[in-house]
């Protein structure tokens, strides 16, 4: 009918469409036929397509199974009784055996089949391979002497011990079977049977104190049979001679406390017997108690890492670079004033009325030691862990000396915090303790022509600004000394003139003296000498004094200084002490006290030291 | 390594196995089970109910008590007690279950037997009869058989096995074991709790290391027959009544509409119709069908009749079911209404003749009453390994609601309901139970001979089988 050119006409494609088909149409088959699938009809392999089946087909011969063994003739079979020699009956079973080929399995004729057969109903197996199955308990033993002598009970006839250890024996000391299944019954019939020759009186007596057949529990079953065995173990074996085993054991049974046992298993009972909601309580109080631990468990391990690192930095420096800063107590100190200031102001936020939090910090912390300090830091240092693991964790990153200056980096030893300018830092530097050193040094300043504001502070002017003054309080101290010397010499000279001229001194050298003390009152005695002394330069010293210490507060360079200025003035003492050695009943106060001055100029710390060695 | 196929031998030592051709009977009321020691499943089911005719000629098989013939009165051998009763006729069930599927008559002496003999030879023929009769009289000689017994057999019926099965069958070895135990051995566990529902009766049965605790066996007659009697009771109440008609009174039948009355042709029995009970037997088997596909058990939370789960079960879909005579409906809540009672006596549907069940029989309550009894050391590893086991708890859903109604008594104890999915391993758990057992190697031992009978009369089934 319609051939495929006509259909293409109808549906307005073009006639030469064929070849592009025919290309589509061959390129799937190379790939079809390189994988041929096996074990299936081409038929139903064609349906498949270009996709591979979605379950793996394999051929049917690929089973992994044994074969069939099936050389040679079929193996006999015969029914062979056996014994067992566990019993003691000697009952025949018959089970299915091989037939053993023994001799000449193939032989003709029927000859040969009666013989076999008749060999193996005289042959009778005897199967010992569950023999092992056969199990006697172990049970203690006793006699009739030793019963009477040592194991004879109030609550036990004779009877029914020998009943309780039957049972035991029968049932290998499962003690719940043995109690289900203990019904002894103080065998009346049999013993009326028995009594019935004797009288009536004996026989009422034999049964009377056991007639009441009791209704035993475990533990009293099991607290007479193992005080019977305790007593028997001890009778066999002294308890001396028991090895540790041995004397577990006794030990086990005699301490076997059936009162104890009872309310036990009571309370085991009431444990079982619990109805659903104190199930369901428990339940919850559990999952409580878990969740509760898991926290502990998450809080004591976050203390433990965080302590780890604040106690033992490890010693690589590029990634513990950001904690060093965190080893010294200072620092940590530094590090737990920040954190008291956020959380203050954290509280502030939230409206400060929720109460003290358990982990917030409270000014008290701020005293503790650095260790208890440490322990608050790392309660504190949970909520800002986020905020502080990264900057502890940033590598550091160094730069050339050149590339430092141009990027103008500049590391420090330790930041204050908050930001400052560093026109107030210079400024800072221009005032000292007291006003007059305050103006020696700006006037000494403005006779350089630095300028009173200096437009563009940067660190590199702040830092040449320092070294300026640094020199020039070391020029204005300088000065002091030789002022101070050049008063002590003309003291001196006044003196050594008035001794030339005048021959009395006793009384007239105390005025002199006061020039220097300034003080009204004289005193004879040394030590209150010393005293007011020390007193009395503390007013005109002071200055001096304030003023190095801030020296040294602000630089390690300014003690530097210090030290050099000791140098100096112990030279200059040195002099001094040369020069007034001759006198020796005045010079000892007098260069001690100029000792004492000059000492003053270094630094509070010398000064102390130096009074102690006085005192 | 080859894979062992089916003709490969199992290794020696490989399991404990060594078969020795032993029978396991397990009688029970609807079935008698048997077969031998070491397959799956019975070979021989056969059903507990016989049919007598009036001239005293026992039918025994599941084709002879099905047939509509007159004069057959169908006769069960089990007691009300759930211990044999007819034991004469149960010796002769029993023997009819074993040789008829399982060992046959036992083969005559070659020479006589009749094969070889020629066309003419009338009075050998006679011979023989006589052989086959005193063979057949000794039907076991070969096997030994091991019989399962209830957990609350009396002392005096326990006897009257091992004679039966010495005297009567001449086994060579003999031994009785509970069915309790059996079934849990069956799963694979020497310690548990059983719960056995069967026909007639449901039992929890606590076992400890292969041994039955006494004291902890609880039965009660709430089972597979209760819960017929319940969907015939509402049968009765329904209205219109819905009509039962077994299969055997039915001709043909056409299709009809849902809740219309049937539309077929009956058959008639004029001259000789079957008796009551036969009528009764076969109405029961509809029951029985009916259990299987329509009834369901509420498998909680909470009790069926608590108000708002029977609004629940309003809203499920039906399940429809046709009677023999084309009668047919969709049974919506109702359905859950006929094993309730198995769980909450109160459910249970009441009449003159069936007086409301105690409290005491229901399930859950039996199972506390075994647990009760058992030493408290005890309980927790008996609620971890509770073994259902028995036809009736086939219901549908009946082991959800078990395990809701046990964890709701013993909510703090572990509770683990192993309940074998196939239908063969939990009808016949028992039966399959005493094949493992009988074909251990290590049995070997444990079996009673019949020397030992001898010696020491029915008695050491007492001693022996503990």
């Amino acid at each position: 009918m319609a051939s495929g050119r006509d259909v293409r006409d109808m549906l307005g494609l073009p006639a030469g469409a064929d070849v592009p088909k025919a290309a589509v149409q061959k390129r799937p088959k190379p790939a079809g036929g390189s994988r041929k699938i096996q074990g299936v009809a081409r038929e139903v392999a064609a349906l498949y397509g270009e996709r591979p089946p979605p379950v793996a087909v394999y051929e049917e011969k690929k089973a992994y199974r044994a074969k069939r063994q099936s050389t040679g003739p079929a193996k006999k079979w015969v029914q062979q009784p056996f014994t067992n020699p566990a019993r003691p009956d000697g009952l025949i079973l018959k089970h299915w055996r091989r037939k053993p080929t023994a001799a000449p399995a193939v032989q003709e004729s029927e000859d040969a089949a009666m013989q076999d057969s008749e060999n193996l109903d005289a042959y009778l197996e005897s199967c010992t391979d569950y023999v092992k199955y056969d199990i006697k308990v172990d049970m203690p033993t006793f006699t009739d002497e030793e019963y009477d002598a040592q194991l004879r009970s109030d609550d036990w006839s004779r009877e029914e011990t020998d009943y309780l250890f039957e049972v035991v024996q029968d049932y290998s000391y499962r003690w719940a079977v043995i109690w289900d299944r203990y019904e002894f019954e103080p065998s009346k019939n049999r013993q009326i049977t028995q009594d019935n020759a004797n009288a009536d009186q004996e026989q009422a007596l034999s049964t009377l104190p056991f007639a009441p057949s009791k209704k035993r529990s475990v533990e009293d079953l099991k607290a007479r049979f193992y005080e019977i065995s305790a007593k028997l173990m001890k009778l066999r074996i002294p308890e001396v001679q028991m090895d540790a085993d041995q004397y577990s054991t006794y030990e086990m049974l005699t301490k076997f406390d059936p009162v104890m046992e009872r309310n036990r298993k009571m309370l085991a009972t009431a444990l079982i017997n619990r109805n659903m909601d104190e199930v369901k309580e428990e339940e919850f109080l559990l999952t409580e108690l878990q969740r509760i631990n898991m926290a502990a468990n998450r809080l004591d391990a976050e203390r433990e890492e965080l302590r780890s690192r604040l106690d033992a930095p490890p010693p690589n420096q590029q990634v513990s670079a950001g904690l060093q800063a965190f080893t010294s107590s200072q620092a940590l100190q530094a590090l737990f004033q920040q954190l008291f200031q956020q959380d203050r102001s954290k509280k502030r936020a939230s409206g400060g009325g929720t109460g003290p939090g358990r982990l917030s910090l409270s000014a008290n912390d701020m005293v503790h030691t650095p260790g208890s300090a440490q322990q608050q830091l790392s309660a504190a240092n949970r909520r800002q862990s986020m905020a502080q693991q990264p900057t502890a964790q940033t590598p550091v990153k160094h730069l050339s000396p050149h590339q430092e200056y141009r990027f103008n980096v500049s590391t420090h030893d330790r930041l204050t915090s908050g930001v400052t300018f560093g026109s107030d830092k210079l400024l800072k530097m221009r005032q000292a303790k007291s006003n007059v050193q305050t103006q020696k040094i700006g006037t000494m300043l403005a006779s350089l022509g630095v300028a009173e504001v200096i437009s563009i502070p940067t660190s590199k002017v702040g830092d040449v600004f320092e070294n300026l003054i640094t020199k020039v309080s070391k020029l204005l101290d300088v000065r002091k000394v030789r002022e101070k010397e050049e008063g002590e010499c003309r003291v001196l000279l006044a003196m050594k003139e008035r001794r030339e001229n005048g021959g009395s001194a006793s009384v007239e050298p105390r005025p002199k003296q006061e020039i220097p003390d300034s003080q009204g009152t004289p005193d004879v005695d040394a030590d209150g000498e010393n005293d007011d002394e020390e007193d009395a330069e503390g007013d005109p010293e002071n200055d001096e004094d304030e003023d190095d210490a801030e020296g040294e507060e602000n630089e390690d360079r300014g003690g530097f200084n210090g030290e050099e200025d000791a140098d100096e003035d112990l030279d200059v003492d040195a002099e001094g002490e040369d020069e007034s050695s001759k006198q020796q009943s005045r010079a000892t106060s007098i260069g001690g006290a100029g000792h004492k001055r000059s000492a003053s100029v270094f630094s509070q710390g010398s000064q102390q030291s130096s009074k102690r060695l006085r005192k | 390594m080859n894979i062992p196929n089916s003709s490969t031998a199992p290794a020696a030592g490989e399991y404990a196995g060594d078969e020795v051709s032993a029978i396991v009977l397990d009688p029970g009321y609807s079935t008698v089970r048997a077969g031998f020691a070491g397959e799956d499943v019975p070979k021989s089911v056969c059903p507990s109910f016989y049919g007598l005719t009036d001239e005293g000629k026992y039918l025994f098989g599941e084709n002879a008590i099905h047939a509509p013939v007159g004069n057959v009165n169908i006769k069960n051998y089990w007691g009300s007690d759930g211990i044999v009763e007819d034991w004469d006729t149960a010796t002769k069930l029993w023997e009819y279950a074993i040789t008829s599927r399982l060992t046959g008559a036992r083969p005559g002496d070659p020479a006589k037997n009749g094969l070889n003999d020629g066309a003419d030879a009338n009075g050998d023929a006679m011979d023989m009869d006589i052989d086959a009769i005193e063979n057949n009289e000794k039907p076991l000689e070969d096997s030994p058989l091991l019989v399962t017994e209830p957990g609350w057999n009396s002392a005096k019926a326990r006897e009257k096995y091992i004679e039966i099965a010495m005297e009567d069958w001449g086994t060579p070895a003999f031994f009785l074991q509970k069915t309790g135990v059996l079934a849990a051995f069956a799963s694979g566990k020497a310690s548990g709790i059983i719960i056995d529902v069967g026909a007639s009766h449901t039992s929890v049965t606590p076992v400890l290391d292969g041994m039955v605790l006494r004291k902890g066996v609880q039965k009660s007659p709430l089972a597979g027959n209760f819960v017929s009697s319940q969907i015939r009771q509402t049968f009765k109440q329904a209205t219109p009544e819905i009509p039962l008609t077994p299969h055997y009174l039915v001709q043909s039948k056409t299709q009809v509409d849902a809740g219309a009355p049937a539309q077929a042709t009956y058959k008639s029995f004029s001259s000789n119709p079957p008796t009551d009970s036969f009528r009764l037997n076969e109405e029961d088997r509809i029951l029985t069908e009916f259990k299987e596909s329509v009834v369901e058990v509420w498998p909680g939370p909470g009790r069926f009749t608590n108000g708002t789960n029977e609004e629940l079960a309003k809203n499920m879909p039906g399940r429809p079911f046709e009677m023999p005579d084309g009668w047919n409906q969709v049974f919506g809540p109702e359905r859950f209404r006929a094993a309730e009672g198995l769980f909450d006596a109160s459910a249970a549907l009441t009449s003159e003749t069936n007086p409301r069940p105690k409290d005491e029989q229901t399930i859950p309550r039996l199972v506390q009453a075994a647990v009760q009894q058992v030493d408290a050391d005890q309980r927790p590893m008996l609620l971890s390994n509770i073994v259902v086991t028995g036809g009736s708890t086939l219901l549908y859903k009946f082991n959800e609601r078990l395990n809701y109604e046990i964890n709701n008594i013993y909510p703090s104890t572990r509770n683990k309901l192993i309940a074998p999915g196939s239908v063969v391993e939990r009808k016949y758990a028992a039966w399959i139970g005493g094949s493992i057992l009988a074909s251990l190697g290590s049995f070997h031992q444990l079996w009673i001979s019949k020397k030992e009978y001898e010696e020491h009369g029915a008695g050491i089934v007492e001693k022996r089988c503990r």
